[in-house]
């Protein structure tokens, strides 16, 4: 299998979920399915020979590789596979669908194309288009359960991102204006003299992208898009699609010459730590399950971004926090279609006594909880220690002190409302647990053990991968 | 007679503003559609100017597309939207507060300007340089204060064209321009004719709606 060389699995990888979005378009929906769980396999498959093989370089003028596309583009293909072979759970229970599986399947996979392509180019105008693309693909997926809080979730969602991203493309202008190129690799390797259009193309690409990260205040679609999102696919955009902006934003920020200046890096640091507090705090009012998980993914977006900015050793932490979050979080969000879809309820306060009503799901409802909180000893914990101590080897205790805040109100809160669903007494008797209703929770054990093994243990290929990355943008490894 | 184009950049700039702040002011969607559709009209206009003077086949598609995508196909789908919400073509939330946007309009582009002179112009030398910035800002000020949401593609377009009018003064040579304002085009297309037909079949309002689901 490793013999084909780093170029025929970039290209698999590629294809792959083109060809899945094709191929499921097939009039008969199991040859759909099968279509699309083959592909987004392959996916997995190009995205492991490229991790295992350590492949990097360039091919042709749009083409390449570094540890930091692969990084994102193995949790992006790993994330698409499980989500893919959950949504027949899921899509099963849907009373009346928007979409028939064929569109669903279809759009899941040009989703994830659209993403793989973000990481796999060079061209920092190709990956804006990427970018773009993700909002065109997802935006009908949100409406496949008909309710006007989905039409509403999918509208906010397409405009407030696409505005956003009419910013980001702002910066890309004065980003060509001010260096006559749109080539990332190129400008990383050879960074040009600071000027004020570079530096303004950073802001308006932390604004632009930034809203599709969701960053306060620019997240508002982002709880309204991830509630409403059928669970398969709020766990891509949580897992991935945030993450997948972050990585447009930060090919733009690598253009800067080391060290970056303090005013850039501070404005980075701000937005992160403002997104992850404020996301805290909202997390502890909310009432849907759904909405609480979506506000915990805007906190661990703001960590990411605050250890990014933090630089040494908190970018390596950033990286592991988004590789480990991306696993436990679409664990979570698995959880959740289950729950939802067994109880028919959105609200936390109306749902109890799920260790006994959906034992295995509630369980990993429970663990997903710890994993997304940065619980030890799941990899988010080792990830938001290490940029607390890269907070702290800056010297500035009040930065270290307010990430520390926002990861404990953040693990406090959510772990609060879980338990309660999990643990809470219900006042009426469990009924007998439904064969099949936990269908597709083995797929969020799959995920939640990733993200334990990578507190645990240094995974083989990926956490060199992660040290790679961090050392392409500038930091330190543990 | 020569014609000097710095002029008609400004002279066509000045019409592309005005009609920013027109649309600003008004609250019944039929006006706000043509409006918008004249606005990317004297777009084309201009990429088409541009083109010609830059004999640049690339500026001349991308002429050609804000003509048939923008000023005709997505106002003409619009269009039909108001018909299929048998609507009163008039936002609610707005129609009272048309004073309140038109001065809140104004009040943004001397700012935008401001802060354009402030930061930007040094970067632009041209008499138009700010004029795509204040119209990205009139884009992002009609997305943020209405709820209609057939207004807000209208916005949406303000946004568009303020790119493509950027691009073309100031970064004629950007890699893969035509190719993203298809993109756009394409983008804007489905918000028009997807989710909004979505929108009339599940919710038969173009208001947009706050479900107690979307809270918190």
């Amino acid at each position: 299998m490793i013999a084909l060389d780093p170029r025929e699995w970039v290209l698999l990888l590629l294809l792959a979920p083109a060809g899945g979005a094709i191929l499921a378009l097939l009039p008969n929906a199991r040859a759909s399915e099968a279509a699309a769980r083959v592909a987004s396999t392959l996916a997995v498959a190009g995205a492991l020979a490229l991790l295992v093989t350590g492949a990097t370089g360039r091919w042709g003028a749009y083409l390449g590789l570094d540890d930091l596309s692969d990084v994102f583009l193995t949790t992006v293909a790993a994330i698409y596979a499980t989500s893919t072979w959950y949504s027949r759970r899921y899509l099963r229970a849907v009373a009346r669908p928007f979409l028939t599986p064929q569109t669903y399947y279809a759009l899941l996979g040009a989703f994830s194309f659209a993403m793989i392509a973000t990481l796999l180019v060079t061209d920092l105008g190709l990956m804006w288009i990427g970018i773009e693309g993700t909002t065109v693909a997802s935006a009908l997926l949100i409406v496949l359960e008909r309710r006007p809080a989905s039409v509403e979730a999918a509208w906010r969602y397409t405009i407030i991102a696409s505005a956003g991203l009419t910013i980001a493309l702002f910066a890309l202008l004065l980003l060509y204006g001010a260096t006559g190129t749109l080539d990332a690799f190129a400008l990383a390797a050879h960074p040009p003299a600071l000027s004020l259009p570079m530096e303004m193309a950073v802001v308006l690409g932390l604004v632009g992208y930034g809203t599709k990260i969701g960053l306060f205040p620019l997240h508002t679609w982002l709880p309204d898009a991830h509630s409403e999102a059928p669970s398969p696919v709020s766990a891509m955009f949580s897992g991935v699609l945030l993450p997948s902006a972050l990585y447009a934003f930060l090919r733009i920020y690598r253009v800067l010459p080391t060290p970056v200046p303090v005013s850039l890096s501070d404005l980075v640091l701000t937005f992160g730590l403002v997104t992850a507090l404020v996301a805290a705090f909202l997390l502890q009012r909310q009432r849907s399950f759904k909405r609480l998980l979506a506000y915990s993914s805007m906190e661990a977006m703001g960590l990411a971004l605050a250890g990014i900015a933090l630089g040494g050793i908190a970018i390596y932490g950033a990286l592991l926090l988004l590789v480990a979050h991306a696993f436990a979080k679409s664990a979570a969000f698995y959880c959740s279609g289950n729950v939802l879809q067994e109880t028919g309820l959105r609200r936390i306060d109306e749902v109890r006594d799920l260790r006994y009503r959906l034992p295995f799901t509630g369980t990993a409802w429970l663990l997903a909880g710890f994993g997304v909180t940065g619980a030890p000893p799941f990899g988010m914990f080792l990830g938001e220690v290490l940029i607390v101590v890269g907070a702290l080897a800056t010297g500035d205790v009040t930065v270290a002190a307010i990430l520390v805040i926002a990861i404990l109100v953040s693990f406090l809160g959510v772990n609060s409302q879980i338990g309660q669903m999990v643990l809470g007494p219900s006042s009426a008797p469990a009924a007998p647990v439904r064969a099949g209703a936990e269908a597709g929770v083995e797929y969020a054990y799959l995920n939640l053990g990733v993200s334990l093994a990578l507190g645990v243990a240094s995974l083989p290929y990926l956490t060199i991968a992660i040290r790679g990355a961090a050392a392409v943008l500038g930091g330190s490894s543990p | 007679m020569t014609i000097d184009s710095g002029e008609v950049i400004a002279l066509v700039g000045v019409g592309i503003l005005l009609t920013a702040l027109y649309l600003q002011s008004e609250s019944f969607v039929a006006p706000l559609i043509r409006g918008v559709a004249f606005q990317s009209l004297l777009l084309g206009v201009l990429l088409g100017w541009l083109a010609w003077t830059d004999r640049s086949v690339d500026l001349a598609v991308v002429a050609g597309l804000v003509v048939v995508i923008r000023a005709a196909i997505i106002p003409y789908v619009l269009t039909r939207q108001i018909r299929a919400f048998r609507w009163k073509v008039r936002e609610l939330h707005a129609a009272h507060r048309v004073t309140g946007h038109a001065l809140g309009a104004v009040a943004v582009t001397v700012i935008a300007w401001i802060v354009f002179e402030e930061t930007l112009a040094p970067l632009f030398p041209s008499a138009a340089g700010a004029l795509p910035f204040v119209l990205l800002v009139q884009g992002l000020l009609m997305l943020a204060t209405r709820q209609n949401t057939l207004v807000q593609v209208i916005g949406y377009l303000e946004e568009e064209n303020a790119i493509v009018y950027a691009a073309a003064l100031f970064a004629r040579g950007f890699p893969l321009f035509v190719e993203v304002v298809v993109f756009l085009d394409v983008l804007g297309v489905t918000l028009v004719g997807i989710i909004l037909s979505i929108q009339r079949d599940v919710t038969g309002t173009p208001e947009s709606a706050h479900p107690e689901e979307l809270t918190g």
